[in-house]
């Protein structure tokens, strides 16, 4: 059994609480190099390269003292002679021999694989980068689009007022259609920052706070009310009893929920029903938002929730052309999650969509 | 008091005294690493606990980019808790980075402080001849490497706190009981932060005696760098430790309790209960 543990194909070191090494394998010596006597009595963490050295003190060690095992570590290694180093994946267990704590630490040499999580690491990179400019050109470009569309609106309506002095009703009417357009580009502007903000994790400060679900449904509705009406939809809130109170920011919920809204509005047909309601699953509150649009295929239910996705000739509006960037989802899944919660969807084709809100009740958030 | 701040930060305070102790994390764990250290210290005085924001179980919804690339984050953090708990005539202990962060946060609220015991304190890791701090830039993108490498394998361990797995729901409970849990982008602009940082001419400005622990053997905050810090630093006095490594609070606590007791009991500063008060 020693001979196996001497010879196995993979590194076996002992070391004390101080971290000085007790005994050492003949399969890690040989690894690295070195002599029995270059290991036996030295500290562990001088095997180990510089950026190792400094993850043993700051991460390894804290830990080892906390918890008795740390698994799937990644430490690398000096060879005694020459530059190279020796990449490891190592467990390491806290063990008592004869009374006094002794850490255990297995070491199976990467060769391929480091190459391979090499890559992975610089991949990993390499998209945050671009995620980071993509959300800061985003960013900027809406920053400075808004600004002058800001500016046209603001002289429409000056004009609308007859500040510049009277209009005939053709103007007017041209200058009303001016108004709306840029009001349009405008909440399309906002989409695209809010966008950007979340995803380069600028909203930083959720102001999270127990709320009444109705009292939060009810501002929805009374925001959306009109449009609902002027598209002859049918509205059905039910009241939620007993009452279901949820741990959110409430702007941030309610810029969800209009969202939501919205997009009912804008895929149910004329003479179609928006219902919301809401419920309680153990400790989670959920808030449903249904409608009887056209439902949302099964392989594009997930795709949904991604950035400028758009499910094609399903808007009843402009005859099924779309309107807008395709990004309230992609944001409200985010807010939702950004707030412990989901937004998740499911969907019959032909029958309607179901979108619902999932956040943690009061309760489960004091457990947290 | 901004209650927001006590769950922001996870603050924990315990403890018979009156005088606080404010104990502050480094990098690379949690306030869990204090707790060798704080039974020595609960009878005599206000023991404070907090993670900085990114680390532990703060809540990392506020974490901000921008505030925590420089230490003056972090040192905002702690003045936050200080504020919040409306603390007076602190005694400060911070381990490595927090070091610095409580010499910066004493450079702004000098009177907030009482003294500052500094636990392996460096004012700067990476070498700039004369100056010696320990590292070459290229050892600090090494570690990079390696933390992204043990966070892709390590999950289990060092995920993020609130990480969004709906699928496995059993991973955040999971989580939220392990140790030294952090999120791993945040984890990486807390290293470049720390390991890039340069403080030296900050040491000048301090204003609070201090205590250096100084460990034998410590590769991340060398003897020549904490003689430094002791010529810099006006009202210091250093003590060097047989304990090895960089976490004497973690591997000889026996030793750092009582280098630390020395000290506040040479300093008039015995601990005052509120009974001594009255």
């Amino acid at each position: 059994m020693l001979g196996l543990l001497d010879r196995a194909p993979c590194g076996f070191v002992t070391f004390a609480g101080d971290g000085t090494v007790q005994d050492a394998n003949a399969t890690l010596l040989e690894m690295l190099g070195a002599r029995r006597e270059d290991v036996i009595g030295r500290p562990f963490e001088a095997l180990l390269t510089i950026s190792s050295r400094i993850f043993f003190q700051t991460h390894l060690l804290p830990l080892l003292k906390l918890q008795a095992s740390v698994e799937e570590l990644f430490l690398t290694m000096r060879r005694v002679e020459g530059a190279d180093d020796v990449a490891m994946l190592a467990n390491v267990s806290r063990r008592e021999q004869d009374g006094v704590v002794v850490y255990d630490c297995v070491l199976m040499r990467l060769k391929e694989r480091r190459k391979w999580e090499d890559d992975i690491v610089r991949a990993k990179r390499a998209a945050e980068e671009a995620n980071r400019s993509n959300s800061a050109l985003l960013s900027m470009m809406s920053h400075d689009l808004r600004t002058p569309i800001g500016s046209i609106a603001g002289y429409c309506d000056l004009l609308t007022m007859g500040v510049r002095g009277p209009m005939n009703d053709a103007q007017l009417g041209d200058v009303k259609r001016m108004k709306k357009a840029s009001d349009y580009v405008l909440s399309l502007m906002d989409d695209v920052l809010s966008f950007a903000r979340v995803r380069a994790g600028e909203v930083a400060s959720f102001d999270m706070r127990t709320l009444d679900t109705d009292a939060v449904l009810a501002r929805t509705e009374a925001l959306m009310g009109p449009r609902m009406e002027q598209g002859g939809i049918q509205y059905q809130r039910e009241e939620c009893t007993p009452q279901v109170q949820v741990v959110a920011d409430p702007d941030r919920l309610q810029q969800i929920l209009l969202n939501l809204v919205t997009n009912a509005v804008k895929f149910t047909p004329r003479g179609g029903r928006i219902r919301i309601s809401c419920r309680t699953t153990g400790a989670r509150a959920l808030v449903d938002v249904a409608d009887t649009g056209p439902g949302i295929p099964t392989d594009q239910l997930e795709r949904i929730f991604e950035p400028f996705v758009q499910v094609p000739g399903t808007s009843r509006a402009d005859g099924g052309r779309q309107k807008g960037f395709g990004l309230g989802l992609a944001i409200s899944r985010d807010l939702a999650r950004r707030m412990n919660g989901d937004l998740t969807v499911a969907s019959i084709p032909g029958s309607g969509s179901t979108f619902t809100v999932t956040l943690n009740s009061p309760a489960a958030e004091d457990a947290t | 008091m901004d209650k927001s701040v006590l769950s922001r930060n996870n603050v924990k305070v315990f403890g018979n005294g009156s005088q606080p102790m404010l104990f502050a994390h480094g990098f690379g764990c949690d306030q869990n690493m204090w707790r060798f250290i704080t039974p020595a210290f609960a009878d005599d005085y206000r023991i404070v606990l907090f993670d900085y924001v990114g680390s532990g179980k703060s809540d990392l919804r506020a974490y901000s980019e921008q505030r925590y690339s420089s230490l003056d984050g972090y040192a905002q953090d702690l003045l936050d808790v200080c504020y919040a708990l409306e603390l007076e005539d602190v005694i400060f202990v911070g381990h490595s980075v927090s070091s610095m962060v409580g010499v910066l946060a004493s450079i702004r609220e000098p009177a907030l402080f009482a003294r500052l015991i500094l636990v392996g304190p460096s004012p700067r890791y990476i070498n700039d001849p004369p100056y010696v701090g320990g590292f070459e830039r290229r050892d600090i993108e090494e570690l990079l490497d390696t933390m992204e490498k043990n966070y892709i394998g390590w999950a289990n361990f060092l995920a993020p706190a609130i990480m969004q797995n709906p699928e496995r729901p059993e991973l955040a409970t999971e989580l939220t009981d392990g140790f030294c849990s952090t999120d791993p982008v945040m984890a990486r602009r807390f290293a470049e932060t720390t390991f890039f940082a340069d403080n030296r001419a900050d040491l000048s400005k301090v204003r609070v005696p201090s205590l250096i622990l100084q460990c034998s053997d410590d590769i991340i905050a060398p003897t020549i760098v904490g003689e430094f810090v002791h010529r810099e630093l006006a009202e210091s006095t250093l003590h060097r430790m047989k304990a090895t490594g960089h976490c004497p609070h973690m591997s000889h606590p026996a030793e750092t309790i009582d280098a630390i007791k020395a000290y506040l009991s040479i300093a008039g500063i015995a601990g005052k209960t509120e009974l001594a008060h009255q």
